[in-house]
């Protein structure tokens, strides 16, 4: 029931937007900005990316807004969008030069942090250090079971919607989703 | 219930027990199972870590300029002809436009089709040659009517002539 009332309210959002109503696309984006920037953001881990790949994303949508037609729901196309642009940002952009810049930020990240904070400096560098022990651990693993995971776990999709934005079978879903915690349990087992 | 590690079947009712995601009904038989089957039992646990270890990574926030910059890339892209023709209508006028276009297409096809007065060369003949008789009529009365002037002498004449 709350699925299928967010589909028609986003569905219906977007093709106020197709009528000219900008108004509803910044409804959308307001609801939106976040969760997409978020999801960009730990699928490339790279702040600066992330916003430039999440404006490509709403650029996209604003520009199908004439062809638009509510086939899906609304977060279906949308993540499918910011997917597609993720992944293709790390076929083309990974190699040396994204575990560089994954490193550099790693020596700059907890020192930039720490300061005023009501938790110890001692608990804040162990939390960072557990969060960057976790953002190795995804970036790790293969990039559509990567996508899967933050799409799963972050925006807490279900099996099927996942296997739409992916464009493969819920079994190819739940294959993914089970390799890739699979790989996860083992990496952060240590943590408690 | 199978033991869904043994078995391979519904691997993911243990991942979403772990995640607190799964139904009542379900929740239920699964947690019968993990009281019987230790690996099961350990599998949640792991994943339970896991998904904690997941919590704790919370993404930046959005700059503060990302709506301005985008808004900014809407504009400088060109707009298309259809939305260059739209644009300054107010949404709620919309469909009085294919509506006039419509009615504005049938009157064209109404002037186009509709029966023009057709003229009929035999009663334009007709007419000319009744115009060209009653030319003829006016203008022998008009030389009948001279050759009378000229025929009848003035008074000059007529007393000139008995002198």
């Amino acid at each position: 029931m709350g699925a299928a009332a967010a589909l028609d309210y986003d569905a219906e959002l977007m093709l106020r937007v197709k009528d000219g109503d900008e108004a509803s696309f910044g409804l959308l984006l307001d609801k939106y900005r976040a969760s997409v920037s978020h999801f960009l953001y730990r699928m490339v881990q790279d702040q600066a990316v992330s916003e430039e790949l999440a404006q490509e994303v709403f650029l996209r949508v604003y520009k199908s807004r004439e062809t638009y037609e509510p086939a899906a729901k609304f977060t279906t196309w949308l993540f499918r969008i910011a997917t597609h642009l993720a992944l293709n940002w790390l076929r083309d952009e990974k190699n040396e030069r994204a575990q560089e810049r994954l490193d550099q930020s790693n020596e700059d990240g907890p020192v930039r942090e720490v300061a005023d904070r009501a938790a110890s400096v001692e608990q804040q560098m162990l939390h960072e250090v557990k969060v960057e022990e976790v953002r190795r651990a995804v970036a790790a693993l293969p990039d559509k079971q990567r996508a899967a995971v933050l799409m799963h776990k972050y925006e807490e999709m279900e099996y099927s919607q996942i296997a739409k934005v992916l464009s493969c079978s819920e079994s190819a879903v739940k294959s993914l989703l089970f390799r890739a915690y699979e790989t996860l349990r083992v990496r952060l087992a240590h943590m408690a | 219930m199978n033991c869904p590690i043994k078995s391979q079947e519904n691997t993911e009712w243990l991942i979403e027990y772990s995640a607190d995601r799964l139904d009542k009904e379900r929740t239920a038989l699964v947690a019968r199972h993990l009281e019987t089957c230790p690996e099961c039992a350990r599998f949640v646990r792991a994943q339970r870590r896991v998904w904690d270890a997941l919590g704790r990574w919370e993404a930046e926030p959005v700059s503060a300029g990302f709506d301005r910059r985008l808004y900014h890339r809407i504009d400088a892209q060109p707009a298309s002809w259809m939305s260059r023709l739209f644009r300054p209508l107010h949404p709620l006028w919309r469909p009085v436009v294919p509506l006039a276009a419509a009615c504005l297409l049938i009157v064209a096809g109404v002037v186009l089709h509709a029966p023009k007065a057709v003229l009929n060369p035999a009663d334009s003949q007709v007419r000319i040659e009744k115009t060209s008789a009653e030319q003829v009529e006016r203008t022998l009365d008009d030389m009948q009517m001279l050759r009378e002037l000229a025929v009848t002498p003035t008074p000059e004449e007529s007393s000139s002539k008995s002198m």
